[in-house]
């Protein structure tokens, strides 16, 4: 697993976020994909991404941890191989 | 729409592994993953039956 | 479901941070999610007109004539603002021939610029260089070709007589102005399963993205559906071609009814219908998809009071479509999870029943059905027909009535052209 928890990452601005009841869909309208975010707290924390100076503090600020933040690690990294997050150079 | 396109063949359903910096490809199929524990899951926008 | 923006800090119904552990089941299939439907299509067709310059004999929509009851430009952009705020993310606009409406060029620049992205599908008879070259440089707008023959020959037959060299020159001009992978849309039958490499190296010569859909008995297809469809054998070829093929075919998810054959095609593998997609037409009636158009899936009207959205919230229809579907007659088969019972459109316009085996069921259940049915009591017809003629019979080609209806361009002039 490396995706790493300790950049800043943000939402591509392709991508359009909308929360539904399982977690969210997410459309990125240059590659014309679209992603299912099966749980409110992958979606919470990916909203949070750009807020904060870290993925993990993101985590942090929205209350994911231990074994959920390893699932949502996983899926950040999926997120991330299809660029609909961006990892942000350092401030 | 803001942003100009990234051009990668965006059309085409794959997916480009190395456009986020530092993040690896994550490929499902490196893993012995359960269906039920990957929080994400991508389709083609013209994945969805009932449209012509 | 009304997120405005498109990043983070959109208010949703829940409220702010949702605690992680009111999640009810994180993770599952799919499937699961969706069969209770959404608060908003992800993505829904959306026929512009009745109005179509050919006369194809498969036409799911029985297009030909303009409905006088069309919705005007004014309430197109209405709808397109509604779906704006419904955050539906791609439509595709069809018809009928979607480039004959006056106003088209503009609805997709209206849809683009509020944040819908559009596909349209054609078959090509307005794409000139100008047009093509518009396509080219319009990042959010795709281009979908039909062609239903790799050749002249097998595509006219089901198309009308130059239908084939009007699509090709549509994809000529779109390959000469850089159009990226315009889409090349085929309704796969009897006739053309065995063109199925040749219409990829058509695809591929002109940097074009192959889409292979399913010929469904729906609109005028219904007169044609037991000559045209595959037969058993076809069925499995084609679902081996696509598996060999992957990802870099569409299919728009058609052939969700073969995954009972063993691996799933790519997809959702769902019938959509009324749960993440639906069909408005031309006059603003919604049905729960387009290869439905019957009263018995229509589900209101966007001229009503509550506009777009209230149908796809309220209507009885959808409801009774999200509410869990047991598998019936299916229920005990061992492959109605990845089936799912097949096409609800299929069956009733083949006349079967919704809670049994599709009419091309992988296991050749409905093939059996079907052959048991009482052919005394004829399958549901739609209550409207918009087509200018019924079309001759496929075969040879009929005689045409005038030598100019060889174009067909001439013949829609014909018929139009007086107020044009």
């Amino acid at each position: 697993m490396t995706f790493d928890l300790d950049r800043r990452w943000r939402l591509s601005e392709q991508v359009a976020l909308r929360p539904e009841p399982f977690g969210a869909l997410a459309y990125d309208f240059g590659t014309r994909r679209l992603s299912f975010l099966k749980s409110r707290a992958l979606l919470a924390l990916v909203e949070a991404l750009g807020a904060h100076p870290s993925a993990r503090e993101a985590a942090r600020a929205v209350g994911v941890a231990g074994g959920e933040l390893d699932r949502c690690r996983q899926a950040l990294a999926v997120l991330a191989a299809t660029g609909m997050i961006r990892a942000q150079a350092a401030p | 729409m803001a942003e100009p396109t990234i051009d990668t063949g965006c059309a085409l359903a794959c997916a480009e592994p190395d456009r986020a910096a530092e993040a690896t490809a994550h490929s499902p199929a490196a893993e012995p993953l359960v269906e039920d524990e990957l929080l994400v899951e991508d389709v083609s926008i013209d994945g969805m039956c009932g449209v012509y | 479901m009304s997120a405005l923006a498109s990043t983070g800090g959109g208010a949703d119904a829940a409220g702010a941070a949702p605690a992680a552990a009111a999640d009810a089941a994180p993770g599952g299939r799919l499937v699961d999610q969706f069969e209770r439907g959404l608060d908003a299509p992800i993505c829904l067709t959306w026929e512009l007109t009745y109005a179509c310059n050919l006369a194809c004999v498969h036409c799911l929509s029985s297009s030909g004539r303009r409905d006088p009851r069309e919705l005007s430009t004014a309430e197109c952009k209405a709808v397109i603002d509604e779906l704006e705020r419904m955050q539906v993310f791609y439509v595709n606009v069809g018809g009928g021939e979607p480039t004959v409406r006056r106003d088209f060029w503009e609805l997709v620049d209206y849809a683009v610029a509020h944040r819908v992205g559009v596909k349209f599908s054609t078959n090509g008879s307005r794409i000139d260089d100008e047009r093509a070259r518009w396509i080219a440089a319009s990042d959010y707008v795709d281009v979908q070709i039909s062609l239903d023959g790799a050749t002249a020959e097998v595509n006219d037959r089901v198309r009308g007589p130059g239908s084939y060299a009007t699509a090709m020159r549509a994809l000529g001009r779109l390959a000469a102005a850089g159009a990226s992978a315009p889409k090349l849309s085929v309704v796969v039958t009897r006739e053309n399963v065995g063109q199925l490499d040749g219409f990829k190296a058509i695809a591929d010569a002109h940097g074009a993205q192959l889409r292979l859909t399913r010929l469904r008995p729906s609109g005028r297809g219904a007169d044609v559906w037991d000559e045209l469809h595959p037969t058993a054998a076809q069925q499995r070829q084609l679902y081996e071609w696509l598996l060999a093929h992957g990802e870099q075919v569409l299919t728009g998810d058609s052939f969700f009814h073969l995954a009972a054959y063993g691996r799933s095609l790519p997809g959702l593998n769902l019938c959509g219908a009324g749960r993440v997609v639906c069909l408005i037409d031309p006059v603003g009636d919604v049905y729960a998809c387009p290869f439905a158009i019957h009263d018995q899936f229509l589900a209101g009207n966007v001229r009503d009071r509550g506009g777009f959205a209230g149908v796809w919230r309220e209507s009885e229809l959808f409801a009774r479509l999200r509410a869990p579907q047991g598998g019936g007659a299916c229920g005990s088969c061992g492959f109605y999870d990845s089936c799912r019972g097949g096409c609800m459109a299929a069956k009733f316009f083949t006349g079967l029943p919704l809670d049994g085996p599709d009419p091309e069921c992988a296991l050749g259940h409905g093939e059996t059905l079907l052959a048991r049915r009482d052919r005394s009591t004829p399958p549901p017809r739609p209550s409207a027909d918009h087509s200018r003629r019924r079309p001759a019979r496929r075969g040879p080609a009929a005689p045409p009535e005038r030598a100019c209806d060889e174009d067909p361009i001439a013949a829609f002039l014909r018929r139009e052209g007086v107020r044009r």
